[in-house]
Order: C-alpha cells, then sequence, then structure tokens
C-alpha cells in the first residue's frame, strides 16, 4: 500500500505502543489537537502492537522502546521486515548510542526522547510520514558530545574532516533515506560515480551499514 | 555512586568455653607430663640400682677368692717350712748311718724360724675354727721344737742308737699332724669359700628379681601410658574433625547465605527499579504531556502563569531525571532492552561521561541469547570493575573484553590506575564481584600490583539456557 502524502486531505493514520496508559492517553491528547492526524489504535505491549500494525496498517507507528512481551526493538524489526512502508518512531528515555543504532537497525525512522515528547513528537510524526527522519535534538547532543570527548582522550582526528564537500554532500542525502540512483538525479552525477563515493565515505568514518552512517549524521546534526 | 554490598557478619567468638578447654588441657597436659616424669624416674632407678648391685657383687665375689687364695698359699707355705725342717732333723739324725756330714744345728735352727714365722704369717682374717687348728698346730710345732732342741745336743753314738726309734716314733706322727691340720684348714677354707659363694649368688638373684620387678612395673606403666595417650590423641583426632566438619558445614552455610543474599539483592534492585520507572516514571511523564498541554492552553500574555508553568515543567524534567538515573543504577534496563554487549557500551559510555576514564568494550561471539543471571553477573562485574577503577585507581584508559567459548563466557577487564596489593586489599565490592562469579560456578582472578594497574579476570560457565 502506498502513503499518498500529496493528498492534502488525508489525515496520517498513527499507532500508538506504551504499556502505560496515562503515558498513551497524553500522546493522544497531543495527537488530536492536530487537525491532520489521527489515533487509529493503541497497543499495550510488543506482540500487540506488531498484530496491530499487521491488521490496521497505520502510517506511523509510535512505539516505546521498553514494553513488556517483546521489546520495542524487537517489535520494530518484525513491523519494518513485515511492512517497509510503515514509519516507525522510538519513544525512549535513553539518548545512549547502543539505543539508537538498535533502534536504526531495527528500521525506525525517528528517535524521540520521551522528556521532549510534547514539543517534538508532532514535528517527528510528520517528518517520518514524508519519509524523512527526525531525532529529538537532544539525542544528537548526545551523541555528539560522546564523539567528541572521545576523539579528544584519544587524540585522534575527527573524521568528518576528512571528507571532501561532494562527499559531504553525499552522506546527508544518503542519511535522509535517499537512494543512490536519487542522488544521482539530484546531483547530476552517475550512479557509479555515487556508489563509488558512499564506499569511500563509509571507509573515511569507519562505518558498517546504513544504520551506522545515519547514527554518524545525527552525530554530526548534518540530519535531525 | 557504588552499588551497596553485603555485610557479613562474624559471629563473636566464644570465649567461655575456650577458657575451660584451655584450662582442662593445661590439667591434662600437667598429668602427662608427671607421668612420663614418673616411668623416666623408675627406669633410671632400676637402672642404677642393677648397676650398683653388680658392682657390689663383683667386689664380694673378688674379695671372697682372694681371701681363699691367700689362706691357701699360708697354709702351703707352712706345710712346706714344716717340711724342710723335719728333713733337717731327719738328715741331722741319720747322718752317721749315711756317711756325710749332717746340717750344722744353727741351720737347722733358722728353718725352725721359717716354720714360726710362716704360721705368724698367716692372713689375721681367721674364723674361729681356722685359729683352733692354727693353735693347736703350733703348740705341736713348739712341742716338737723343745724335743728337737734336745735332740740336736746328741752326739754321733747316741744319734746312731736312737735316730730310728725317734723318727719313727716321733717326728713322723708329728708330720703327719702337721698335715691333717693343714688339710683340715684347706678344707675348712673350702668350705668357707662355697658358703661366700653362695651368699654371692644368693644376693645376685635377689638383685635379679627386684630388677625383673622394676622393669616389669616400668612396663606396666608404659603400657598404661601409652594406652592413656593414644585414647587421648584418638579423642583429639575425633574433635578435630568434628570442629573441621562444622566449620566446613559453617562456611557451606555461609556461602549460601551470602549467595542468598545477592540474589535477594538483585530481586530487590529490579523490584526497585521497575517501580521507580512504572510508577514514578511514567506518572512525571504524563504529568510532562499535561503541563506542557496547559501552558498551550494559557494565553502567552499572561506572563504571571506561563512562567509559572515553565518552573513546574522543570521541576518535573529535574524529577524525571533523577528518576531515571536511580533505576539505571539499580537495574539497567538495557540488559533486558538491548542484550549484554550494548548494554556494556552503554555502560562504557556512561562513566566516560562521569568520570575522566575512557572506556573500551570488545566482544567476540557474544550471544545474545544468554541467560539472565549469566547477564546481570557479567554486567554487575563489569560495572563494579569499571566504578572502582574510575574512583578508586584514578584510571584513565579500561579495556572490558568479553568472549564467548563452546561452554563459557570470559570476561576481563584491564585498567591502567595505580592498582593495588589483591591479598590485602579486598573491599566489600570485589568481594562481592567473587561472590556473584562463585555462585554460578565460576572462576574469579584479580592481577594488580601497587602502581601496575588492575585486572580482572572472571570465567562462567555456560548452562543449556545460555548457549547460543
Amino acid at each position: 500500500m502506498r502513503i499518498r502524502r500529496e493528498t492534502p486531505m488525508r489525515k496520517i493514520r498513527i499507532l500508538l505502543a506504551d504499556d502505560h496508559k496515562l503515558m498513551r492517553s497524553g500522546l493522544r491528547l497531543l495527537v488530536e489537537q492536530q487537525p491532520d492526524l489521527t489515533v487509529v489504535g493503541e497497543a499495550n505491549d510488543g506482540r500487540e502492537t506488531v498484530t496491530l500494525a499487521k491488521s490496521l496498517k497505520p502510517d506511523v507507528v509510535v512505539m516505546d522502546i521498553g514494553m513488556p512481551n517483546l521489546n520495542g526493538i524487537e517489535a520494530a524489526l518484525q513491523i519494518s521486515q513485515a511492512n517497509p512502508e510503515i514509519s516507525i518512531v522510538m519513544l525512549s528515555m535513553h539518548s545512549d548510542e547502543s539505543y539508537v543504532l538498535r533502534a536504526l537497525k531495527a528500521g525506525a525512522k525517528g528517535y524521540l526522547l520521551k522528556d521532549s515528547a510534547e514539543s517534538d513528537l508532532i514535528k517527528a510524526v510528520h517528518a517520518v510520514a514524508d519519509g524523512k527522519s527526525f531525532f529529538s535534538p537532544a539525542v544528537s547532543k548526545v551523541l555528539l558530545d560522546d564523539y567528541v570527548r572521545k576523539l579528544k582522550r584519544s587524540g585522534a582526528e575527527d573524521a568528518y574532516d576528512l571528507l571532501t564537500p561532494r562527499e559531504r554532500e553525499i552522506l546527508q542525502l544518503v542519511a535522509e533515506g535517499k537512494s543512490n540512483k536519487d542522488v544521482a538525479n539530484l546531483l547530476n552525477l552517475s550512479v557509479y560515480t555515487v556508489e563509488t563515493h558512499r564506499s569511500n565515505i563509509m571507509e573515511k568514518l569507519n562505518l558498517r551499514g546504513i544504520p551506522e552512517l545515519i547514527l554518524f549524521a545525527v552525530r554530526r546534526g548534518i540530519i535531525s | 555512586m557504588r552499588a551497596p554490598s553485603n555485610q557479613i557478619v562474624p559471629a563473636p567468638p566464644t570465649s567461655a568455653p575456650d577458657s575451660q578447654f584451655t584450662e582442662h588441657s593445661r590439667k591434662l597436659r600437667a598429668l602427662l607430663l608427671l607421668s612420663f616424669g614418673w616411668l623416666l624416674a623408675l627406669l633410671i632407678g632400676a637402672g642404677v640400682n642393677a648397676l650398683y648391685s653388680l658392682r657390689h657383687l663383683d667386689r664380694a665375689s673378688q674379695e671372697v677368692s682372694r681371701r681363699f687364695t691367700t689362706h691357701n698359699r699360708a697354709i702351703g707355705v707352712i706345710v712346706v717350712s714344716v717340711r724342710v725342717y723335719d728333713d733337717q732333723i731327719e738328715r741331722f739324725l741319720l747322718q752317721d748311718q749315711l756317711q756325710e756330714s749332717g746340717p750344722d744345728p744353727s741351720e737347722v735352727a733358722k728353718k725352725i724360724a721359717a716354720v714360726r714365722a710362716s704360721l705368724l704369717d698367716f692372713p689375721p682374717d681367721r674364723d674361729p675354727d681356722e685359729q683352733l687348728l692354727l693353735a693347736a698346730m703350733q703348740q705341736q710345732l713348739q712341742e716338737e721344737e723343745s724335743s728337737c732342741a734336745i735332740v740336736l745336743t746328741w752326739r754321733s753314738d747316741l744319734r746312731r742308737q736312737r735316730a730310728y726309734q725317734f723318727i719313727g716314733q716321733q717326728l713322723i706322727p708329728w708330720r703327719t699332724r702337721v698335715f691333717e691340720l693343714s688339710s683340715q684348714i684347706s678344707s675348712l677354707n673350702e668350705h668357707k669359700l662355697a658358703l661366700e659363694n653362695l651368699a654371692v649368688a644368693t644376693r645376685f638373684q635377689a638383685m635379679e628379681s627386684r630388677l625383673v620387678w622394676l622393669v616389669s612395673l616400668a612396663l606396666v606403666a608404659g603400657v598404661l601410658m601409652s594406652l592413656v595417650c593414644g585414647w587421648y590423641i584418638l579423642r583429639l583426632e575425633r574433635q578435630a574433625r568434628q570442629r573441621y566438619q562444622a566449620l566446613a558445614r559453617g562456611r557451606l552455610e555461609l556461602e549460601s547465605l551470602s549467595a542468598r543474599l545477592v540474589e535477594a539483592q538483585e530481586e530487590e534492585r529490579r523490584s526497585i527499579s521497575r517501580e521507580l520507572h512504572d510508577e514514578v516514571g511514567q506518572s512525571l511523564g504524563a504529568l510532562l504531556v499535561e503541563v506542557g498541554q496547559l501552558s498551550k492552553l494559557v494565553p502567552p500574555e499572561d506572563r504571571i502563569t506561563q512562567t509559572q508553568i515553565i518552573h513546574i515543567k522543570s521541576v518535573a524534567e529535574t524529577a524525571v531525571k533523577s528518576i531515571r538515573d536511580i533505576a539505571l543504577l539499580l537495574r539497567p534496563p538495557m540488559l533486558d532492552d538491548l542484550g549484554l554487549i550494548p548494554a556494556l557500551e552503554w555502560q562504557a559510555r556512561e562513566i566516560s561521561r562521569r568520570s575522566d576514564m575512557e572506556v573500551e568494550v570488545h566482544s567476540q561471539d557474544v550471544s545474545d541469547a544468554l541467560g539472565d543471571e549469566t547477564k546481570v553477573t557479567v554486567y554487575r562485574l563489569v560495572q563494579e570493575a569499571l566504578n572502582n577503577a574510575a574512583t578508586h585507581a584514578a584510571a584513565k584508559n579500561a579495556k572490558v573484553t568479553v568472549t564467548q567459548g563452546s561452554d563459557k563466557i570470559t570476561i576481563e577487564i584491564a585498567d591502567d590506575g595505580h592498582g593495588f596489593d589483591p591479598a590485602r586489599q579486598r573491599g566489600m565490592g570485589i568481594l562481592g564481584m567473587e561472590e556473584r562469579v562463585r555462585r554460578l560456578g565460576g572462576a574469579f582472578v584479580i592481577e594488580s600490583a601497587p602502581g601496575k594497574g588492575a585486572t580482572i579476570k572472571a570465567e562462567l560457565p555456560l548452562h543449556h539456557a545460555d548457549s547460543p
């Protein structure tokens, strides 16, 4: 099923998953104030979320990471494997790299800290529904702090400085979720050239896979 | 923050039965010493007595034979001198018939002097019978002397006429008489020798039986004492064995107690953490959302209410943050949410954020399906070790290595801090780590020395539940 972003009248359908009723009702309150958003279902644990995602086919799943009976990361993995068109926003207490990377690997597009849910949820839902990614600003800050501290203590240089302007451009586009072909079209390059740039970026930054690339981009504030 | 640790309070020393026991053993030792002393004295006494008696008997026996020999020799001298004298008399009387010159009367007088001297030479230690016989002999010899004095004045014709008669009637009976007397003295001596030998033998026998008695007494006492000592040693051995068993049992109980304590501690942390996170944390989270809603409802012109709302929000945010920090320390949800290695990486970064120490985590073949106990143990081990390295050892770098083998998982935490002596300094933290590892049947080693950093190594066996 394709998401028809171009029809403005169509509301974005949202599935809320959190094992705490209080949290869910708070989130629902936030969402229903928006005219273009609607909550189509609420799930109490990971298993229920997977089942409801399959049957309701929402546009966006907003899901807590720590849930009983299958945690949020496992649930995200199952949903994104079964229905790749569903965008997932992770709600978490933790801004640590381990969580963010795991969530990205599980296919999440957005990562939201619970304490900033109130202000960022609407932005995040809109961003992921639009095929972009969204990360709480606090997450980017923590990731960058960790990175800078490590560089300072180990005395290593920032790998980002090794990238050429063209490579930085491509890094941003790839991190935003564009395919090699999209990038090639946008920059008027051949797909082959884009592929070469991409592998150079991965090598210079010592990254393995797209989730790590996105993490890096978030850390450097290239995407949010 | 250091994780709270178990405290095992040793039982107060039981002093009263102890001193009683010491008193008892002191008495027993004194008794043993006394008995051994007596036994030794008995043996030495018997030996000295036997030696003394033997020497005494030897001297007595020598004395007896000396006496016998001297008396016999004296008798012999008497007999020989009498015989020489008689011969002189005979030759004097028969000088005419044999046609040779007889001895001079003065020569004869010398011989009689020799006889007298030999009588006087007889040893003075004479017994009464001997004395009587000697007196008889002396008397007879005096008679003989006086008769012979007359004979020696005889002229040739008188000698021819009476010589044979004198020899036959006087000289020969005298001689016979002297022989008889001397043989009586001799036999008397022999008799006395036999008697005295008998006395020596009797005394020897007495000594022998006394010795036998003493030695048997010592033997009996010795046997008795070895029996008592053997019984006492066996009793001590039994007591020692019992005490050792009690000790081992106590140790085992202590181990299981501390294992239960660790378990209870973990369970309690988990439940407090869950309560904090689920109840308090979620309520505060919802509160934040509501406050956000409220601030939208209040018109922006109402500055006072808006400021109030911002204040409420910041207080709630602080509360959320501290609740989260406490819950994380008690039971990190990473273990459940992410698995062991990401949780360790989180822990490493967390320490790096809070301290000046940079931590690297390396892992190899670590399964996602480790058992909960194993995960918690590894996690707590790393947590405690890194905390120690950062706070106590002022380390700048630490390295955590986790390797999974076919039947065990190996954890190594190495730091470059100022180290310590593991044999002397064992804080509750290290004891707690050791206890956790031992509870799962693993091995735990600390390699460290002052100035050399520290390396903590642990090995945990994997059960079926932990296998990949």
